[in-house]
């Protein structure tokens, strides 16, 4: 049952370019909060903007965390693009705002035996959903592909270098790594993925790059989660505003903020 | 503060007060279950049903604009049977009215789910919407038409001893004149406003917003429109006025109460603060104790 509470802010730097990273101390979601499900933020105590934003939380530090000082915390990885988060930018230490969270399904892990080998996929800030999602599958065999327009998009790859992942990265301008999209990249690895095991991939980013994904993927020796991202109106499915378009035969509209943000691939209908 | 008398007659029903939820922000209400008691409401709308399943608008189907929201939902449901079946037995543990939100494509499908819902013990009354603006056939034929509104109304009501609620929309010249209209044609109270039909243009892609290109204008930014046309309603027709527009605090609430509200629903402002409702109950009790009032039926309609 998601809550709605204040959190207070500890810190919101710039990480790089138009990428800022938010830390909120909000036990209650903290302690909560799965890999893969998001919180509904107030940015601002007035009218404007008027609706909460939605973020997925790139790190919580739940009370049973090995580092004392950082427990209650969440961090938020958000990219300066519009009202919101310009608003967003301007918060400072101290300051109050409010939460409604944990929202959402998350990605569902439960069946994975700990020999399962795993993708992540992140296209831009879309890598902020699974930061969690890596440490929570530490332990396997984690290949990490992080995408972008240009170097200055290639956000999270220190710190998943200290979950002992493989990282590929991929610009579509060439400034760093594989010059083309995270999906060609993943594509151009793919002979990397022969043998008899499924492979378990978790993707996050613009629907663009996840479109080009379901028309890859086809193989099924690879199992795919992807989290949506979406335009919503409250997120914890009271206006049905954020749909994605699904496979289901009798109301295609799912919520993401609901059903999701977390569906199966092969769910998913893409126009 | 307690002692105030917050009763408000709507047809045959008595709400504990007048602090009502509004159809399609609210989802079934279960969603709001976790944020505070639901039982403090005057009543609860869920989404809005028609007799067969419904699967609403492609996205976008929302945006922000200043002060406000655009939406085009499309009345996504899941239809008159799927709705008795897997939603109604949530409310039956509610303390407080289950008001039904309904629409049809035709007269007959209004009639025959308003005879539906008659029949299904825990309702208290209906709502019928005759005034979304996102589906061409979601009612608005008929809620700017008052000719087709006062016939339409007649054959729902010989349907149903339920109190029956008319939602009306603003998209139309006179709501004066569309209000008695249904008045006429035999309608317990008239809730107003739904959304304003509007649109928002993205100069980058050079496309409409929403997918649906027009939706409905809601939030703040309508409220001094909604406030005159519950007063215009206000002057015109006798059966209570359920009041909504923007609604984001008590004091807003008050505002449509003094311009001649029985009641007042509360919208868009339960997405951002899901809360908002308990709020304005509290806010509205402060009031009427600050100004020494014992009955809130003292403060309807009192504007100077």
């Amino acid at each position: 049952m998601p809550l709605q509470t204040d959190g207070m802010v500890v810190k919101n730097r710039r990480v790089k370019s138009l990428h800022f990273l938010l830390g909120i101390y909000c036990p209650p979601i903290a302690d909560q909060i799965k890999p893969g499900q998001f919180v509904m933020l107030k940015v601002s105590d007035n009218a404007s903007p008027l609706l909460r934003r939605p973020f997925s939380v790139y790190r919580s530090y739940p009370a049973s965390h090995p580092e004392r000082r950082k427990r209650g915390h969440l961090l938020i990885l958000y990219k300066k693009v519009g009202k919101g988060t310009r608003t967003m930018t301007t918060l400072g230490k101290g300051q109050k705002v409010n939460l409604i969270g944990p929202l959402g399904n998350g990605f569902a892990l439960s069946p994975l035996p700990s020999s399962a080998h795993c993708i992540l996929i992140g296209g831009g800030v879309g890598i902020a959903s699974l930061y969690s999602l890596a440490e929570a599958l530490r332990g396997r065999k984690c290949f990490v592909f992080i995408g972008g327009r240009t170097k200055d998009d290639i956000l999270g790859v220190e710190d998943f270098r200290k979950l002992d992942t493989t990282i590929f990265t991929a610009t579509e301008d060439g400034s760093l790594g594989f010059r083309g999209t995270v999906v060609d990249l993943f594509l151009s690895q793919a002979k990397k993925f022969k043998g008899n095991e499924k492979y378990h991939v978790y993707a996050c980013g613009p629907v663009p790059m996840l479109r080009a994904l379901a028309g890859t993927v086809k193989s099924k020796k690879f199992i795919c989660q992807v989290s949506l991202e979406a335009r919503m109106g409250c997120g914890f499915g009271a206006c049905w505003g954020c749909v994605a378009k699904t496979k289901h035969f009798k109301l295609p509209y799912q919520r993401v903020c609901q059903e999701g943000p977390v569906f199966r691939l092969e769910d998913l209908a893409w126009e | 503060m307690e002692d105030c008398d917050l009763t408000i007659r709507i047809g045959k029903m008595v709400l504990k007060n007048p602090v009502v939820v509004s159809s399609g922000t609210f989802g079934f209400g279960e969603e709001f279950e976790g944020f505070f008691d639901l039982n403090r409401l005057g009543a609860l709308i869920p989404k809005g049903i028609s007799l067969k399943p419904m699967a609403g608008n492609p996205p976008p189907r929302i945006f922000e604009t200043e002060g406000g929201i655009l939406n085009s939902i499309g009345l996504q449901n899941p239809g008159f049977r799927d709705f008795i079946k897997n939603k109604l037995p949530y409310y039956k543990n509610l303390k407080t009215h289950l008001i039904i939100n309904f629409f049809g494509k035709t007269q007959k499908e209004y009639v025959e789910l308003a005879r539906r819902f008659d029949n299904v013990a825990g309702v208290s009354g209906l709502e019928m919407n005759i005034s979304c603006p996102n589906v061409k056939r979601g009612g608005i034929v008929f809620g700017t038409d008052p000719q087709m509104a006062y016939r339409l109304v007649q054959a729902v009501r010989k349907a149903t001893a339920l109190t029956l609620m008319v939602k009306l929309s603003p998209n139309v010249t006179d709501i004066a004149l569309m209000a008695k209209s249904v008045e006429e044609g035999g309608a317990d109270a008239v809730s107003l406003v739904n959304t304003f039909r509007a649109m928002a243009v993205n100069v980058h892609t050079r496309k409409p917003e929403l997918g649906n290109t027009i939706g409905g204008l809601s939030g703040p930014a309508i409220k001094p429109i909604a406030l005159r046309m519950v007063w215009e309603v206000g002057r015109a027709v006798k059966i209570p006025i359920i009041g909504m527009g923007g609604i984001m605090s008590a004091e807003d609430a008050i505002e449509f109460i003094l311009v001649g509200a029985s009641a007042i629903q509360i919208g868009t402002a339960n997405l951002i603060n899901p809360r908002t409702g308990l709020e304005v109950l509290q806010g509205i009790q402060k009031y009427l104790a600050k100004n020494r009032i014992d009955r809130i039926q003292k403060l309807i309609g009192t504007l100077g």
